[in-house]
């Protein structure tokens, strides 16, 4: 199939005094010559004889697509990608809400997690062994160490419950936890409001001298 | 059947080699037969700590290949003839080992001898794993500095996933020898308490071997500083292979400093 594509000016009117129409047309014919007219309502014989010797061409009672400036085209992808975003974004929360409620997908793990080793946790992890120095343990739940760390943790879950840890170096929700605040026996670090919290689950033990 | 161990450490410098030829040696002493094996392809020393660097012939790749024969390429010690001893190449490099070879050799050392010893290269390349695939255990030998740690902690998790042992699902048996400790240094803090090390590590302790000046010495010689009786790091050798033969030897805690002032004053005194 051959075929061609034309964008072309055209002339909507709506006649109703015949005699100024083809006084405006005449004045303004070197315009109009390059035009489709398209005449709205009535067409009376004189004014199609008219137009017919003027070969102008012309449509009547016809609807034309109108088409729209690039800008507004634009604007409208626009709209229709911010909505698409909110609405992954309202899913993510809703999931996110549901998560919390959930135990999801816990792991329970009494191993040594050594210098090198990754462990790339989808859900809650229970590890009741250390996390040595140059090994990673990345969560997306919620994740319990009853042992010294002095790896790397990303924790993306709702609450770490961490040891004294002077050497880890741990970050909760894309936020690096200091150290020295991890000082208790046990920690629990949570998000509550944007907001990073640490409380001591288990209180240092006072060493006597002796 | 005898026990395949392979010396490991991740890092290099800790003694490994030295490790190895000592408690082969000290073996051999206990009348076992034993053999110690340089894995160490294209790097090798194990010959010349045991002083036998002028008699190899065959070494351990042209076994592999086939263009020798075990009992040609075997170089019996001088010092002690339970004691025996297969080179590694030093003309090719790791690259040339291959696991149905390796798995060939260490049967085959296996039926021989009642003890084989691996000496694995530095790091945890090719080389390495090939080490301790074949192994029942492993002794890590560490320093007591971090870095040192480190390598062995990682050495370790590489040993715990790709062991043929570990992959039947049975355990491969870890020992820990902690070497060149410095009793002064330990006393002061500088130097990392073997309590820490285990801690981290989290395996047995085979032994503890002393900082001693005479190791360096001992190697340049060729002559084990097992050989030597008045020196602690031989003392510290012998007790460890007497713990590989099966004694009972008692832990001697080498990191409290024999050079006190008090033991000094009672040394004038009596």
């Amino acid at each position: 199939m051959k075929s061609k594509q034309y964008s072309v000016k055209v002339f909507e009117t709506t006649i109703t005094d015949e005699k100024k129409f083809i006084e405006f047309f005449d004045t303004n014919y070197a315009l109009f010559k390059d035009h489709l007219i398209l005449i709205q309502g009535t067409l009376s014989k004189d004014i199609r004889a008219y137009l017919e010797k003027k070969s102008l061409s012309f449509l009547h009672n016809q609807t034309v697509p109108v088409g729209r400036p690039r800008k507004a085209l634009e604007t409208e992808l626009n709209i229709q990608k911010i909505e698409n975003d909110v609405n992954q974004q309202i899913a993510k929360e809703e999931i996110k809400k549901l998560s919390t409620r959930l135990q999801n997908n816990l792991t329970v793990l009494d191993r040594i997690i050594r210098s090198g080793q990754e462990l790339d946790i989808e859900g809650d992890l229970l590890l009741l062994n250390r996390v040595n120095s140059g090994a990673t343990i990345h969560t997306t739940g919620n994740l319990i160490i009853t042992q010294v760390v002095e790896g790397a943790l990303r924790c993306d879950g709702n609450f770490m419950m961490i040891t004294a840890s002077p050497k880890a170096n741990i970050i909760f929700h894309s936020v690096e936890v200091d150290n020295n605040l991890l000082a208790n026996k046990l920690n629990r670090v949570e998000l509550k409001k944007n907001q990073i919290l640490i409380t001591p689950v288990i209180k240092k033990e006072i060493n006597w001298a002796l | 059947m005898g026990i395949v161990i392979a010396v490991i450490s991740g890092k290099g410098g800790v003694g490994k080699t030295t490790a190895t030829a000592n408690l082969g040696l000290g073996i051999a002493m206990n009348e076992k037969n034993c053999i110690v094996v340089d894995f160490d392809i294209g790097q090798r020393n194990l010959d010349m700590i045991l002083g036998l660097e002028n008699r190899v012939v065959y070494d351990l790749v042209q076994v592999m290949d086939g263009d020798a024969k075990l009992k040609q390429a075997t170089i019996k010690s001088k010092v002690n003839e339970k004691l025996h001893f297969l080179a590694a190449s030093q003309s090719k490099d790791k690259t040339v080992l291959e696991s149905k070879k390796v798995e060939k050799l260490v049967a085959e050392l296996r039926e021989s001898y009642d003890y084989v010893i691996l000496d694995s290269p530095a790091g945890i390349e090719s080389g390495f794993e090939h080490t301790i695939e074949f192994a029942d255990a492993a002794i890590i030998v560490v320093n007591p500095e971090v870095s040192s740690i480190r390598d062995a902690d990682r050495a370790i998790g590489i040993l715990d996933s790709k062991s043929q042992k570990v992959k039947n699902g049975e355990e491969v048996a870890k020992y820990l020898i902690i070497n060149r400790i410095s009793a002064d240094m330990v006393q002061s803090g500088e130097m990392l308490k073997s309590e820490d090390i285990l801690n981290i590590l989290n395996i047995k302790l085979l032994g503890k071997v002393p900082e001693d000046r005479g190791v360096i010495d001992a190697s340049n010689q060729g002559k084990p500083v097992i050989l030597n009786k008045k020196s602690h790091a031989g003392q510290a050798y012998t007790r460890i292979a007497g713990r590989l033969c099966g004694q009972k030897v008692d832990m001697k805690d080498i990191e409290i400093s024999d050079t006190g002032l008090f033991k000094k004053l009672k040394g004038m005194f009596i």
